[in-house]
């Protein structure tokens, strides 16, 4: 049976946001972290003022909050109903794809998502404080693993699949871009800290984000540096948070959907371009042309990815 | 009488339409008083079109547009010989039952007091019929002094289409005329329905509506409230439903403004 | 009708349990204390994680809701069976004719034997049918006719569901659950099978494919969306069918036909099992403002190149004030007297009649002619006296707009309630498919008034559902 172009965008962004919701508890994660161990003054604030920049969520949230603190921002990241980014509304939103194609999924995947929702859906803000936040924030990542794991444990390897992969690792390879910015603004105002304890420190966390800073020993045995730690979530292909990694991995599932029907499409060109950007360059070159500028170029390219994709597969 | 057509419809869609969809009754049928001698609708879209027969006999065209763009122009053309049969239709085949048109709607209704004195005549039902196109006529006034029905205010939005003279308006200003007689008659139970088409008269050629009623002995007679005959050889039939509503020259999704200009002639 | 005790499928009024019943009697017996409880507890995760679920319109909290399932089946002897069977395919069959009657030459109306103005100035009579020619000449393709008994032997059917039935899903899921939760009391009894309706579905649907359809014609499942009450059911046919499940934005209309938007271009559709309302279905044809249909869908039907199930206007067959010339109906077209009977009906518009009825209100249903679900509807006795009164007004100010009956002493079954067993009131809808053939799948959909002495057994208000079981010889 052929595929509905709305039943392949609903796979895409079932996955987009179900990974988006997951990023979102990093990301809330790293802010928490940082806000607890910030020796500088007002820096709580400040980390978690970075961090929602670095989500793109700054005015967003300052059109609703004045005071940036752990629990505002909390808030505004895991149950704000009026942040679409927010953990509750990602689970609402992949929940509600999800619906709507029940028959394009497996019964595991859709308990798995529908289970998460019921369950998310029940709780309190106002009961999630401090190491319940911390808690609550692994849950909602064990849930996104519950579900990539019902869906790699269950689903036939067709378009649909596909469709699935792509949006997860489109929204991922966004995801670790944005968290690598976050840096930046981190560190924009205070340059001349570069290499300092608290440098280091923030490194750290930039890794805790990814799930990274275990595995970042066994592949670099060496202390945290910023060009290794860059290099290993921009161009090890071993990483699987890695822009690289994310790139390849949507470059598979867009070759399998050439495959099964026969021609490539405009957002094969797409993918491409922004192959172009992660292969046959090193950290040297990147930090000469700008971190910041890089990962810019990448983010925008990664968009023009989904925006091909959508046209190309009759979204709608 | 021969009788030459040319109607052209233009219709402008809401900017960004990604989908347009066309019902179109535009093809007259041959029959007692007309033989359709040739015929075109031309337009974009109408080579592809699906073609059937709706559920009141007539001849529809199902268009469609992808992405639309600018004014759309359906041109109608052709040339049909007609017969004076002093209105009298008859019974053509591939019709519904005459009982359908026993139906009331919203469009097609009568105050009262207008049908309300021939409840009881011991008339026949056609001179019944002509008692009712000259009541009509009384209500709704002559169309050189047309005045705004005070019942169809009431109701609202039936008094949008003025009888301007010209026949340039989606549904022709005499469309009020047959619904009111077309009310009346079904008060009366007799089956009555809605005739659009064209005409040939002096200064007011185009586009005109009339209604027909069914009688035992004859079959389908028109009668012309607006210009208070039955319908001779100057009418040309396009095509028949319950009220104007359910016999539009043209409907659109999604809605379209349509400007339609008939140019209608004697050969 | 109405004695004062009901009749119960299990007992006999002397407490011995009636013959098919007797397996399920003993599997009772020999289960331990809090059994059926626990049973019941898995029932309910069993449902909530499948995600079956409705939407109760106006609740507040969340729209979806679990339909409360009773774990004791409710058994049907075959010889029962049958006899149910058979009238229900005289009465499918006979309301298909009068559709093509009445949407060709009106033949019973000619004949004066149902009133004339009662169908045409119908609401749900659709003029715009007229004359089209259905493939195989069906109209209802998939009907659930209500069915409520009151003895052994005397069953009376409430309502022909002609538009979009509903609930099959909850019929299929309640056997799957069953035989999750009993399998031993399935391997005590033969009961007939109700697993085959998806399979028959498609196939009545593939009958009825236009004449330039394939060999395989493709169909999809149109739904309004996810947000309907029934949108689990309509994923769930589709799913079972391996149809296709579209809404409205999905399908367009292109030179005439109906197409889908698939990932890789448009594909031809040959027959759509549509679940919106005619009213919805298309806005070139009905109403211009819905959002749900797909533009140019009904012109293309009428064209002969698609097939709508059910056809539009159906609704004119199962129309409450319709509903009392049935057994008519089935006379005039097959010459036949109906095999099951009809409630009696009382006509408000009739002086005597509505006289009658004011003053036994206490005693009879009243229904709104056009009101469905439970909704707009009194049981005069289990009503206080302010709703009699209320009622009363509103059949003295709209005497067309009701119907009334007697107030029927439906059956009873032994239901799981608190922990103990004890008998509620069942209805009964039998699912039914015409195509090719006329297929009936064996039981139906069993709903129990879970409320002591309700009769209302609507999911909307508080009703719960049973697996039925039609006994084999």
């Amino acid at each position: 049976m052929r595929m509905l172009g709305r039943t392949a965008q609903n796979l895409f962004w079932l996955s987009r946001y179900v990974e988006r919701a997951e990023n979102m508890a990093r990301l809330l994660e790293v802010g928490y972290r940082m806000s607890l161990t910030s020796r500088r003054e007002g820096g709580a604030s400040e980390h978690l003022v970075s961090m929602l920049k670095a989500a793109e969520m700054d005015e967003a949230f300052a059109e609703r909050h004045e005071v940036a603190d752990v629990d505002t921002v909390a808030y505004f990241m895991m149950f704000d109903p009026t942040n679409p980014s927010s953990v509750y509304s990602c689970l609402q939103a992949a929940r509600t794809n999800a619906r709507s194609v029940r028959t394009a999924i497996t019964t595991d995947m859709w308990e798995s998502m529908n289970g998460a929702w019921l369950e998310f859906s029940q709780i309190k803000p106002r009961d999630v404080r401090g190491a319940k936040l911390l808690g609550l924030l692994q849950w909602v990542r064990q849930r996104s693993h519950e579900f990539r794991g019902a869906l790699l444990g269950t689903i036939l390897r067709d378009d649909g699949f596909a469709f699935l992969q792509a949006g997860n690792f489109v929204e991922r390879a966004d995801n670790t871009a944005r968290i690598l910015d976050m840096k930046y603004y981190v560190l924009l105002p205070r340059s001349s800290l570069v290499g300092g304890e608290i440098d280091i420190q923030q490194w750290t966390l930039i890794l805790r984000a990814a799930s990274a800073h275990r595995s970042y020993g066994h592949v670099y045995h060496d202390r945290y540096k910023a060009h290794n730690i860059a290099d290993f979530l921009i161009l090890r292909t071993e990483m699987p948070r890695s822009l690289v990694y994310c790139a390849h991995f949507v470059r598979d599932n867009l070759n399998l959907l050439a495959k099964l029907y026969g021609r490539r499409e405009a957002c094969h060109d797409a993918m491409d371009d922004l192959l172009k950007l992660v292969e046959g360059t090193n950290m040297d070159q990147i930090f000469a042309r700008g971190l910041h500028d890089f990962l810019n170029d990448f983010i925008d390219g990664n968009n023009r990815v989904t925006d091909t994709l959508s046209a190309s597969y009759n979204f709608y | 009488m021969r009788i030459a057509i040319d109607h052209r419809l233009s219709l402008t869609l809401p900017e960004g339409t990604g989908q347009a969809v066309f019902h179109l009754l535009l093809t007259p049928p041959s029959g007692p008083t007309q033989t359709v001698e040739s015929w075109s609708v031309e337009g974009p879209g109408i080579g592809n079109a699906g073609r059937f027969t709706d559920g009141f006999g007539n001849a529809a065209h199902l268009v469609n547009q992808l992405r639309p763009e600018g004014e759309i122009t359906i041109h109608v053309r052709g040339e049909v010989t007609t017969r004076d049969t002093h209105g009298v239709l008859g019974r053509p085949s591939g019709e519904p039952v005459p009982a359908l048109y026993r139906r009331f709607t919203a469009a097609a209704k009568a105050p009262e007091a207008l049908y309300e004195p021939f409840r009881h005549s011991k008339d026949n039902r056609l001179s019944i019929c002509h008692a009712l196109m000259a009541r009509v006529g009384e209500e709704l006034g002559l169309p050189e002094e047309p005045k705004v029905p005070r019942q169809m205010q009431a109701d609202g939005g039936q008094t949008q289409v003025q009888d301007t003279g010209e026949a340039s308006e989606q549904r022709p200003a005499a469309a009020d005329y047959a619904h009111l007689f077309i009310g009346a008659a079904r008060a009366l139970d007799i089956p009555a329905r809605y005739v659009v088409g064209y005409r040939v008269a002096d200064g007011e050629d185009g586009l005109h509506a009339w209604a027909e009623a069914f009688d035992e002995g004859l079959g389908w007679v028109g009668f012309d409230p607006h210009a208070q005959i039955c319908p001779t050889d100057r009418y040309v039939r396009l095509a028949i439903g319950l009220d104007a509503e359910t016999a539009p020259t043209l409907r659109t999704v999604p809605v379209a403004e349509v400007e339609q200009v008939a140019k209608v002639s004697a050969v | 009708m109405g004695e004062n005790t009901p009749f119960d499928e299990m007992y006999n009024a002397d407490g011995s349990v009636r013959e098919p019943y007797r397996a399920l009697s003993e599997w009772l017996a020999e289960q331990p204390e809090k059994g059926l409880a626990l049973m019941q507890a898995d029932a309910e995760a069993i449902f909530r994680k499948l995600g079956i679920t409705f939407a109760v319109y106006g609740s507040e909290e969340g729209t979806e809701k679990v339909i409360p399932f009773d774990v004791i089946p409710r058994i049907i002897a075959a010889n029962e069976w049958r006899k149910l069977s058979r009238g229900i395919e005289q009465r499918v069959k006979a309301l298909n004719a009068f559709l093509y009657d009445i949407y060709h030459r009106q033949e019973i109306l000619k004949a004066g034997r149902i009133p004339e103005k009662l169908i045409l100035n119908n609401a749900a009579f659709c003029p715009q049918m007229m004359g089209l020619e259905p493939a195989r000449g069906v109209y209802a393709h998939i009907i659930g006719v209500d069915i409520v008994r009151v003895g052994p032997d005397e069953f009376y059917v409430l309502e022909d569901n002609l538009r979009t039935p509903s609930g099959v899903s909850y019929m299929l899921e309640d056997r799957e659950a069953m035989m999750m939760l009993a399998p031993d009391l399935f391997q005590r009894s033969k009961v007939a099978p109700v697993e085959t309706y998806p399979e028959n579905l498609r196939r009545t649907l593939e009958s009825v494919a236009p004449a330039g359809a394939g060999r395989n014609p493709v169909i999809a499942v149109l739904t309004p969306g996810i947000y309907n009450s029934a949108y689990f059911e309509h994923s769930f046919l589709a799913d079972q069918m391996g149809a296709q499940l579209c809404e409205g934005q999905d399908l367009f209309v292109d030179g005439g036909k109906v197409y889908m938007r698939t990932t890789t271009g448009p594909e031809r559709v040959d027959v759509i099992y549509r679940r919106i309302d005619d009213d919805y279905l298309d806005p070139l044809t009905f109403r211009p403002d819905s959002m749900l249909g797909v533009p140019g869908i009904f012109d293309a039907y009428r064209a002969g190149n698609v097939t709508l199930v059910n056809a539009p206007g159906t609704g004119i067959a199962d129309d409450k004030a319709v509903y009392t010339y049935v057994p008519e109906i089935i006379e005039f077209y097959l010459g036949e007297k109906a095999l099951l009977n009809n409630v009696p009906t009382y006509n408000c518009t009739d002086v005597d009649q509505r006289a009658w009825v004011l003053e036994n209100i206490a005693e009879l249903v009243v229904k709104e002619v056009h009101g469905s679900g439970g909704y707009g509807m009194m049981v005069g006795p289990t009503s206080t006296k302010a709703q009699h009164e209320e009622f009363r007004k509103k059949i003295i100010a709209r005497p067309d707009n009701y119907i009334v009956q007697p107030t029927l002493s439906l059956s009873t079954c032994p239901t799981h309630i608190n922990n103990d067993v004890a008998p509620r009131h069942v209805d009964l809808r039998p699912y039914v498919l015409v195509g090719d053939e006329v297929r009936i799948t064996p039981g139906g959909l069993t709903r129990v008034a879970l409320k002591k002495g309700s009769l209302v057994v609507n999911s909307s208000q508080g009703g719960g559902t049973k697996d039925t079981w039609v006994l084999e010889d």
